[in-house]
């Protein structure tokens, strides 16, 4: 009733071909930015801050940034934790070896840094596909687990391996609060994630769907394979090494290796599977739900427990939380195979109906 | 409908005595035939004739061992797919290969992606050169949907659309890379009898309006002998007939062919 696009009529174009051609959805859209940026900062706490606001926002711009390569250009990665890690350690390094930049410049090159090893790791994907691909990134993965590790000219030589980020501030403006924490964060991920949908609604973004959809016939109709795929890792590895220098620097302040293991790398890949490959929306849907499921699960746990007069102690609900973590995906993969984003734009489809059923 | 008499000189492909294996496989042996500018030419056969092998040759996708193509008065024994296309070569294909995941205006944008030139630093930032790009590729390929009548079905997925439907998507998007010389693999295969005459008018359509000299392997007898100027007749890999329609219905081996003989 309330999302009808009856009469909005398109004279051009460009407003065809805008992001949000109906003009509830832009309505909506505005106001969730405005509330998650002029709303949120006065009613969250600092707990709601550090497990819930910040990793949301910076693990939706990994995912949006492994999205670009499995959604939309179709090559399967496991070494998003790498390129995380790479992310993270460049723009450390960047920040003891350069101290006159800015700590978010140094994230920023930290981007780059890991765009390079990106288009590095992607260069065997020009001859193998699907599983061995998988494998042959599950490579970076491994390499960066090590190669953190044991040079210690990446972590400066600290002899227990943990390093801690340069004070976060911009132009001596003091950014060490969770607020500006998250601020900082949110303006990261949604200029970035502005750039992203830019990019795959264009030329560019095409030339990777044709790859993932059929690489032969794009390759036919004049698509490079290997200009598409490496693009397509560099952009990806880009925004994952930037959610990588903003995990590091922003949410974790201090960190070892251990923090961008392989579990990292399929969390995120967990995070599009169930959000939706092909989807920025998708991306930070997928983000939201793994991150606060098991919060829910760890709160709602023992009450439901005690409705039955069982005791659940914290080790079980921990045990608990796996498992019912685990059915849920399976179950999500099996009832909605499209995700979470699909889940949406087939609400959006009932409600331009409803009341009516067709 | 009679066969069309019309007259070419300007050659603008000819193949030279390609010969294709695979293995101990002879998909081609030793074909010659040329195709001149404007023209519809044909390339009939039986099944495993090796026609597709053939248009396969063409743009690029396979490199024959033996043999040259020369194509707008450079001749090259092996050329990439993509160099092809720069040079004005589109085809679409026997079993369809579209872009299942994108709509249809996607899949037809898709085909002027070799027109679109602006850098990812643009493409992200989306306004200037970017967007201005956008619109304009936009009305090009808005007329090609409106050539094919295809408004309906401007922003639905092509992997939902019927049989008929995706074989003129595909041709759309072969004709948005604004070809020189376009190929055809079975672009009537598995439609009606209203499809296919629809797909005959857009055939002759795109042959008279925007001049592309077409090059299209067919089954259907009928539609090969009406819209095609002149015809080339390959079985088990070798050439057995080349020339207007009316010579290939009358041509003995192109009957034996077709009909099988007893040797």
């Amino acid at each position: 009733m309330f999302y009808r696009e009856a009469g909005q009529f398109k004279v051009s174009y460009a407003a065809d071909q805008a992001v949000f051609p109906i003009a509830q959805d832009r309505i909506a859209m505005l106001a969730l930015l405005l509330i998650a940026f002029l709303v949120v900062p006065f009613v969250a706490s600092e707990y709601v801050y550090r497990a819930v606001l910040i990793p949301v926002v910076i693990l939706s711009l990994a995912a949006i940034g492994l999205n670009v390569l499995m959604g939309y250009c179709g090559q399967v990665s496991l070494g998003s934790g790498a390129f995380m890690a790479v992310g993270a350690y460049a723009a450390y390094n960047f920040a003891i070896r350069l101290p006159f930049l800015n700590p978010f410049v140094c994230i920023l090159l930290g981007g780059f840094v890991a765009a390079g090893v990106g288009i590095a790791f992607g260069v065997p994907s020009l001859r193998i596909k699907g599983f061995y691909l998988a494998c042959a990134t599950l490579a970076a993965q491994f390499f960066a687990d090590w190669a953190f590790l044991r040079i210690k000219w990446f972590t400066n030589y600290t002899p227990s391996g943990s390093i801690n980020a340069p004070p976060l501030e911009i132009l001596g403006v003091d950014l060490s609060s969770p607020t500006a924490n998250y601020i900082v964060c949110l303006v990261f991920t949604v200029v970035l994630a502005i750039a992203t949908k830019n990019i795959v609604r264009g030329h560019i973004g095409r030339q990777w769907m044709a790859i993932r959809d059929m690489d032969i016939a794009a390759e036919i109709i004049g698509v490079q394979p290997m200009y598409a795929k490496l693009t397509a890792f560099a952009v990806s590895s880009f925004l994952i090494g930037v959610a990588g220098g903003l995990w590091a620097f922003v949410y974790l302040g201090s960190w070892e290796p251990a923090a961008f293991s392989i579990d990292r790398s399929f969390q995120l890949m967990f995070m599009i599977i169930i959000g939706g490959l092909g989807s920025i929306l998708g991306s930070v849907l997928g983000a939201a739900f793994i991150v606060l499921l098991p919060i829910f699960l760890n709160q709602a746990l023992p009450p439901f427990g005690a409705l039955f007069g069982w005791r659940i102690s914290t080790a079980t609900v921990s045990h608990f939380e796996a498992m019912i973590f685990g059915a849920l995906i399976i179950f999500f993969l099996i009832v909605e195979p499209h995700g979470l984003a699909r889940l949406w734009s087939v609400a959006k489809e009932k409600l331009r109906l409803w009341p009516f059923p067709h | 409908m009679t066969a069309r008499t019309r007259s070419f000189n300007e050659v603008l492909l000819s193949v030279e005595n390609i010969s294709l294996s695979f293995g101990g496989v002879k998909a081609l042996s030793d074909i010659s035939f040329d195709i001149a500018k404007g023209e519809i030419r044909a390339i009939i056969g039986p099944n495993g004739a090796g026609k597709s092998s053939m248009l396969n040759c063409i743009n690029g996708f396979y490199h024959p061992q033996e043999g040259a193509i020369t194509y707008k008065g450079v001749r090259r024994s092996q050329m990439r797919p993509h160099e092809a296309a720069e040079q004005g070569i589109a085809r679409t294909f026997q079993n369809i290969a579209l872009f299942r995941g994108m709509s249809t205006l996607d899949n037809i944008m898709t085909g002027r992606n070799l027109r679109m030139k602006t850098g990812l630093f643009w493409q992200a930032l989306h306004v200037g050169p970017a967007a201005r790009e956008e619109i304009e590729h936009r009305q090009a390929v808005e007329k090609i949907i409106d050539f094919l009548e295809i408004q309906h079905i401007r922003k639905v997925p092509v992997g939902q659309l019927p049989y008929g439907l995706q074989k003129r998507v595909e041709l759309g998007r072969a004709l948005a890379a604004q070809p020189e010389l376009l190929l055809l693999d079975e672009p009537m295969a598995g439609m009606n009898i209203e499809e296919k005459q629809d797909m005959c008018r857009f055939v002759l359509d795109v042959n008279d309006e925007f001049g592309t000299t077409i090059c299209l392997i067919e089954h259907d007898m009928g539609v090969v002998m009406d819209i095609s100027d002149r015809v080339v007749v390959l079985d088990y890999g070798k050439k057995i007939g080349d020339g207007v329609p009316d010579e290939i219905k009358n041509n003995q081996a192109v009957i034996d062919a077709y009909l099988g003989v007893s040797h």
